[in-house]
């Protein structure tokens, strides 16, 4: 079994068509025709994602969210909606929504979206502390960044860092609103993300340490530096160690060649980093 | 305004701020404070000076005395000794790498001596955040020579004459290339400053754009009246923060000043700067994609069916120049395109800047006119190798250049003549290796860089480096072919003929370039499964020559896996068992009594557990 699912949709058509694309590939998949009924369900919080439909004549869908929100922080929840507005999707933003899929969809969509929340969970539960996601302000002050760049050429890659920024990573919600902002097509902003190495959709660690993969570094021995940092630090595949307190990456070139290899924990600049004294280094930032 | 008896330079510059020169500067000021010298000492926060392993530095002058590698506790004893005693403090003076005598003068240190800067003319002498310091030493004295004295054709004329080429790497005449676009009649021109500084190991555009940012606004500005274009963008790499506050503030002053903006100095010429910033992809160096990343989209290169100085930045006509080329653009128009073409050679005029690196003892930013050897480079100036290792290559034009090998070391630094070595003076890294270092790993690093930085546009850079990074790896992990080095060969230039871009176009150079100077060590891997210098682990084995050891232990403690053993003062041994190939002990043994045989050796010592007598690996080699 690969995860705990709950469906929310008043056409039982459509919880059909979700489970028959679901249930083969090992998910357990509930349904429900209800919201108020899915809340009154004793065993709400034993699953790991919440599919809701929005428009449904019981109980609007955010609605539901809020009152699932109310008693459970860690469900990861998406929706399925066939009236999309850019209203529901800035409300999603602050109820920490993964995902916001309009209708129709493909069950090939809905099967990849499904699948990398759970590989996503599966990163994240190890956790005890988990960062802040995104607040009420984050999400207006994205809006605001939106609307300085709005008429001008160009402003993708601008709008992009500054969420970055913001937001510290670019998962697909926040790249969704900003294709909405902006009037260009989602497509377009995931081609920009996954194109540029600047722009992540992994969450990074409180600490972000950059290990410079330069010529003039990697002469002077900065493989290794950066195989003693994962070892040391105990640094995972997801590139981020359990706690979510490093995060390691590489980068080509800092241009500050004089000092290789070169190290930046944050915004601080190391130089003559050895592999010994590397974690000297990481272990003065808690 | 305060006249001060004395001014102290200290590097503000990417590699001092790391060794902590901020802190120090308020150290400075603080004691001189303490001391009532704060209206007798001025100290001022400069660009890269240019020196960057000695940092932190600093000049102290009128005497131009230069001091590096001190620390904030070291504060007090300067401000006592050199500024109320007047005796400059010895110990912290930069020391000849022979003698070991301290030097004074910042003039009479060989890194400086056989310098002659032009780009870098403001290095080390002024604040980059203050325009009245640059305007003092002749700022936008070119550009309004430019906007009133000359017309565009004329300019076009003296850069023409100077003979300048693009410092970006390929080399394109700069004034043929303005004259192109000149010609054009549009209403909207663009020129853009490429900051894109991605090849690993340079980075003098940096110290360019960090430590004088008015002299890049200045030759945009002249190139701009030249083409006729109204508006002109800077992109600079997202990894280089300090530049673009610098460039940021450069951009504010000039405009506050007038001279950007609508009407410049009452000229009726309009002009407008605006910074891009980069996102991380080494292929916006390159024209076309540097403009659609500017656009906002995924930064892939287009097919050439016409220039960008026709059709380029939002298809309008649009010149690309690389900063180290608009630095030298002010110049050119004070003095003459004569004067700029007496530096240099015929066909490579002007000066260079080179950013040293590596294993080098100087490393730091080196301008010398074009012309001058390697060797001088990289052992008068640079001061050749530390630690007493010996010269192996030395790497011009990063990802798409090559490794130059000892016999070449008295080519001349011309676009031409490194072109025959088979690698490209490129931007100016030059990183200097030593006999530590593999060549076939070397090739293979630079092949996972351009395999991971290709757009993935065009399959035969997509998929061809690919191919060819397997076929490396297959080499250094031990499971080399003789094929395989002329299969290399047969894929290089396949992806050479068939690439869409200059990535593509000069991604194999470092492996074509490897192959032709140190084809031998290529065999050794495929053939003898003997990676001599121990960087491949699956191809060495370390021993101890038991007739140069003397017992010290050195090696012992290094080991982290205890796999040497042996009495004191009496020859130890390796484990091999236990020994996982780090090169620890190889590196810390000083009386070179370490080997490192071809992998066989390994298997045979661990099958009769006899340890080798004398020296196998070295007859075997023929030394």
């Amino acid at each position: 079994m690969r995860g705990n699912i709950l469906i929310v949709d008043d056409e039982p058509i459509i919880l059909r068509s979700c489970e028959k694309t679901l249930v083969p590939e090992g998910f357990d998949v509930e349904t429900e025709t209800s919201p108020i009924r899915a809340l009154k369900r004793e065993d709400l919080n034993r699953f790991d994602i919440i599919i809701t439909d929005l428009k449904m004549p019981e109980m609007d869908g955010m609605e539901f969210i809020k009152e699932v929100r109310k008693s459970n922080q860690e469900v990861s929840i998406l929706i399925i909606t066939g009236y999309p507005s850019q209203e529901t999707l800035k409300e999603s933003l602050s109820l920490k929504v993964l995902d916001y899929l309009p209708k129709p969809f493909s069950p090939s969509i809905l099967l990849e979206v499904v699948t990398k929340t759970m590989e996503m969970k599966s990163k994240v539960t190890a956790s005890e502390s988990r960062p802040a996601e995104y607040t009420d302000e984050m999400v207006q002050r994205l809006d605001e960044i939106i609307d300085a760049y709005k008429n001008k050429p160009g402003a993708l890659i601008p709008v992009l860092q500054e969420a970055q920024e913001l937001f510290g990573y670019l998962p697909p919600v926040i790249q969704k609103h900003i294709a909405r902002g902006l009037r260009v097509p989602v497509s377009e902003v995931h081609g920009v993300v996954s194109f540029y190495s600047f722009f992540t959709m992994k969450p990074k660690g409180k600490h972000n340490i950059k290990v410079c993969l330069g010529t003039a570094c990697y002469v002077k021995g900065a493989e290794e530096i950066m195989n003693n940092l994962k070892a040391g630090l105990r640094i995972g595949a997801s590139g981020m160690t359990e706690d979510r307190k490093y995060s390691v990456d590489t980068v080509r070139c800092l241009g500050a060649c004089g000092l290789a290899p070169v190290v930046v924990v944050d915004k601080d600049t190391h130089g003559s980093v050895t592999p010994v004294n590397i974690m000297h280094i990481v272990k003065q930032y808690e | 305004m305060n006249l001060y008896r004395s001014s102290i330079m200290l590097c503000g510059g990417t590699g001092c701020m790391a060794s902590g020169s901020l802190k120090i500067k308020e150290a400075l000021e603080e004691e001189l404070l303490n001391r009532g010298l704060e209206n007798e000492v001025n100290v001022v926060f400069t660009g890269c000076n240019g020196f960057c392993a000695q940092g932190p530095v600093m000049t102290v002058y009128p005497e131009g005395i230069f001091y590096e590698k001190f620390m904030l506790k070291d504060i007090p004893e300067i401000v006592e000794e050199h500024f109320i005693k007047g005796m400059p403090v010895e110990r912290l003076m930069h020391k000849d790498s022979t003698t070991k005598h301290p030097i004074a003068l910042m003039d009479e240190i060989p890194f400086f001596k056989y310098q002659t800067t032009w780009a870098l003319r403001n290095k080390g002498l002024i604040d980059p955040e203050k325009m009245e310091e640059y305007i003092a030493r002749e700022g936008y004295l070119a550009a309004a020579k430019a906007l009133f004295e000359m017309t565009p054709q004329e300019i076009i004329e003296e850069v023409k004459k100077s003979g300048i080429r693009g410092r970006g790497g390929a080399g394109f005449p700069t004034g043929l290339k303005w004259e192109l676009s000149a010609k054009v009649d549009a209403p909207l021109k663009y020129i853009i400053c490429n900051g894109d500084e991605g090849d690993p190991g340079a980075f003098m555009d940096r110290s360019i754009m960090e430590g004088d940012p008015h002299a890049v606004l200045e030759g945009m500005l002249i190139g701009a009246k030249a083409i006729g274009a109204n508006k002109g963008y800077i992109y600079v790499r997202a990894e280089y923060p300090l530049a673009v506050s610098r460039l940021k503030i450069a951009i504010a002053q000039a405009k506050e000043y007038g001279l950007l903006g609508d009407n410049i100095l009452n000229s009726g010429f309009d002009f407008d700067i605006e910074i891009s910033q980069g996102a991380g992809a080494f292929v916006c160096g390159e024209a076309s994609a540097l403009m659609r990343s500017i656009e906002g989209k995924r930064g892939m290169p287009r097919p050439k069916f016409w220039r960008s100085a026709v059709k380029g930045l939002w298809d309008r006509p649009t010149v690309l120049n690389n900063v180290e080329t608009l630095a030298n653009i002010p110049q050119i128009i004070l003095r003459g395109g004569d004067w700029y073409r007496g530096l240099g050679t015929e066909r490579s005029t002007g000066t260079k800047v080179f950013a040293l690196s590596g294993s080098i003892k100087n490393i730091g930013l080196v301008e010398v006119p074009m012309g001058t050897p390697l060797r001088k480079i990289i052992f008068d100036i640079g001061g050749g190798i530390p630690k007493g290792r010996k010269f192996k290559a030395v790497q011009l034009g990063g990802p798409s250049g090559g490794c130059i090998p000892e016999s070449l070391l008295d080519t001349p630094v011309t676009f031409e003549d490194i072109q025959k070595t088979g690698a490209i003076v490129g931007s100016g890294g030059m990183v200097v290796m030593d006999d530590l270092n593999c060549m076939v790993s070397v090739s293979k690093f630079f092949l996972e860089f351009s395999t991971e930085e290709s757009c993935g546009k065009c399959t035969p850079c997509r998929i061809g480096n690919t191919v060819l990074l397997d076929l490396l790896c297959k080499i250094t992990e031990g499971r080399g072919e003789k094929q395989d080095i002329e299969l290399i060969e047969n894929i290089s230039k396949q992806i050479i003929n068939a690439s869409l871009c200059g990535l593509g176009k000069t991604s194999p150079n470092p492996v074509l370039t490897s192959l032709r100077y140190f084809k031998d060590e290529f065999i050794e891997h495929v053939e003898q499964k003997w990676c001599k210098t121990g960087v491949c682990k699956e191809l060495c084995t370390f021993y101890i020559d038991e007739t140069k050891c003397v017992g010290c232990g050195a090696c012992a403690r290094v080991c982290p896996k205890k796999a040497i053993s042996g009495e004191r003062k009496k020859p130890h041994h390796i484990d091999q068992s236990l020994c996982i190939q780090c090169r620890s002990c190889y590196l810390k043994c000083n009386f070179y009594s370490i080997k490192i045989g071809p992998r066989a050796m390994r298997e045979s010592i661990l099958s009769n557990t006899e340890a080798p007598k004398g020296d196998i690996a070295d007859k075997e080699a023929g030394q």
